[in-house]
């Protein structure tokens, strides 16, 4: 586990993320490797028989059944959209002509 | 004493006896907010003229009829702005109710405003909130905790009568005990999270604050019960409280010694050994609990799995259903949200992730495992009492390291309580923690109650 998260690294995530760092706001890998360094503290617990524990009140497989029940308007649904067209929600285009 | 100093109970009475009307009660709250609120900022938005038209026609024969309640930030009101104290929604207006806003509408509350938060209950100090540090009312050089210091500055401020707010690990209860109010956190699960902007979703708890255990309990029956838009809710009947114990003979409380840390303010761990005094004088027995977990390791889980949880919950904020895009995000999001990518990231995933879920199961049993032995746990909710404004910043895990006495029972999914119990030499106010197991509200209220019944640390007031 690398405790110190690279140029590389920083650059990968910050696309994973779809976030935009400006220059300024670099400080922000170092303070991710400090986070990092902090969490290096579960290597002292042994955890190989050990399976992990995604939801506390174990809940499995919670199905409703296939009706259709109230829901909101086209009209409403769009109402907080900065653009939308002819009843759409407007994106920026994913593929190219 | 005005209106607006009046715990629910005496609120209700004074309202069913028509000593006063729900618009005098209203119109007090708003009194003292536009008294007070430009120096505490308790409040994002307010909704006076709604508020007020609300009043004329309320009935209070309904369980909070006519009771003025302030709302967390982060839970969606229909037609009415819900920002979670973020730039990015600063024009969001609700298509639809949270499940607990259409509860707490349906038993005839009355909203009167939003509250602040750190920005999308990312904190401790309220210091990350888009709109102003909320203040702390004991005092206004103070903060006032987080994420839900809104709601509970304008509990210990009376500026409303009953306010909701959100625990992820310690949001309702490190708030509540830096301002000296009440915050009960239910288990995860009692309180359905559809329409509470998520944040961290496998702990995420909406819950009471209010200015006493009563006040607290009678606002959780309220907003408990089954979901179905919640698939994590639990399967069961809204809580009822149960009746109150005259005495804990019988009872045993675990005094988990590593709770208190080297780093503790002395008169936090004398104020809880009082308490124990107090326990030891109604009939329980304490049992010093030398072998439970350090809660170190619950600060590296939960910050693993938060910022994990964060990553992918945010990433809907792409400013094309509502809001703004994701410019608009401020530090400590965009710090959450690439720390949670990285340990969600190919390569890190098991070192991370898989790594923090295997500590949870840990630290779940290292409960059950105090839970044969003791049936509630007894302790400090901080180590210190409310730090001062500027405490937070630059600090990558100052929510982290603040919250640490509370964030085992919240990755646990347990319930919990802060209530007052001293004051230190500032006169700031002290939190005493109750934690119980999964789905055992009734041990904390009870155990709550008979404290608060025998002390009047609740009573006090601040000067603002």
């Amino acid at each position: 586990m690398s405790k110190v998260i690279s140029d590389q690294d920083f650059t990968h995530i910050v696309q994973l993320s779809n976030l935009e760092i400006k220059p300024e706001e670099n400080f922000i890998k170092d303070q991710l490797s400090q986070t990092a360094e902090y969490i290096e503290v579960l290597n002292e617990l042994d955890t190989q028989n050990v399976t992990p524990t995604f939801q506390v009140n174990h809940k499995k497989n919670v199905f409703r059944s296939d009706e259709v029940g109230e829901s909101l308007s086209q009209d409403s649904a769009l109402s907080q959209a900065p653009q939308s067209h002819q009843g759409y929600f407007k994106t920026k285009a994913t593929i190219k002509k | 004493m005005n209106l607006n100093e009046l715990n629910l109970q005496q609120a209700r009475q004074g309202l069913k006896d028509k000593k006063f009307s729900a618009k005098d009660l209203v119109t007090a709250c708003f009194a003292q907010i536009k008294k007070h609120d430009q120096d505490i900022n308790a409040f994002v938005s307010t909704f006076e003229k709604e508020a007020l038209k609300a009043a004329e026609s309320v009935d209070i024969s309904l369980p909070l009829g006519g009771i003025p309640i302030a709302i967390k930030d982060n839970f969606l009101t229909k037609n009415q702005l819900t920002t979670a104290s973020s730039k990015l929604l600063d024009n969001y207006l609700p298509q639809y109710d949270a499940t607990t806003i259409k509860k707490i509408k349906a038993a005839g509350a009355i909203i009167i405003g939003k509250t602040n938060l750190d920005a999308w209950a990312h904190g401790s100090s309220t210091e990350t909130s888009d709109f102003g540090t909320t203040k702390n009312p004991w005092n206004k050089n103070h903060l006032p905790g987080g994420s839900s210091g809104g709601s509970a500055a304008a509990i210990a401020a009376h500026e409303a009568i009953i306010a909701t707010g959100s625990e992820t690990a310690g949001s309702i209860r490190q708030p509540s005990s830096w301002c000296g109010v009440v915050g009960f956190k239910p288990s995860y699960g009692r309180v359905s999270r559809y329409g509470v902007i998520a944040m961290k979703s496998s702990t995420d708890s909406p819950g009471p604050i209010a200015k006493t255990v009563d006040d607290a309990a009678d606002l959780l029956e309220i907003m408990s019960g089954h979901d179905p838009y919640d698939a994590t809710s639990i399967d069961e009947a809204p809580w009822k409280k149960p009746a109150p114990l005259s005495n804990l003979k019988g009872l045993k409380l675990g005094l988990p010694l590593c709770y208190f840390p080297p780093q503790i303010q002395p008169e936090v761990k004398e104020a809880i050994l009082k308490a124990v005094d107090i326990f030891k004088k109604l009939g329980a027995e304490i049992i010093e609990l030398s072998d439970v977990l350090d809660p170190k390791y619950s600060i590296a889980v939960y910050t693993i799995l938060q910022r994990s949880e964060v990553s992918s919950n945010l990433a809907r904020f792409d400013g094309i259903r509502y809001g703004h895009d994701r410019s608009f995000f401020g530090e400590e999001a965009k710090r959450r949200i690439m720390l949670g990518t990285y340990s969600l990231s190919s390569g890190y995933y098991d070192a991370y992730y898989t790594k923090a879920q295997k500590v949870r199961t840990l630290i779940c049993q290292d409960f059950d495992k105090q839970f044969q032995k003791v049936d509630a746990f007894i302790g400090p909710v901080s180590p210190t009492t409310a730090l001062k404004v500027g405490a937070s910043e630059g600090q990558a895990m100052f929510g982290e390291i603040q919250d640490m006495l509370v964030e085992p029972s919240s990755i646990a999914g347990l319930p919990g309580i802060s209530i007052p119990c001293a004051f230190d030499k500032n006169h700031l106010p002290i939190g005493l923690q109750i934690i119980a197991p999964q789905k055992r509200e009734d041990i904390v209220y009870q155990i709550a109650k008979i404290f608060e019944d025998h002390t009047d640390y609740h009573l006090q007031k601040p000067t603002l």
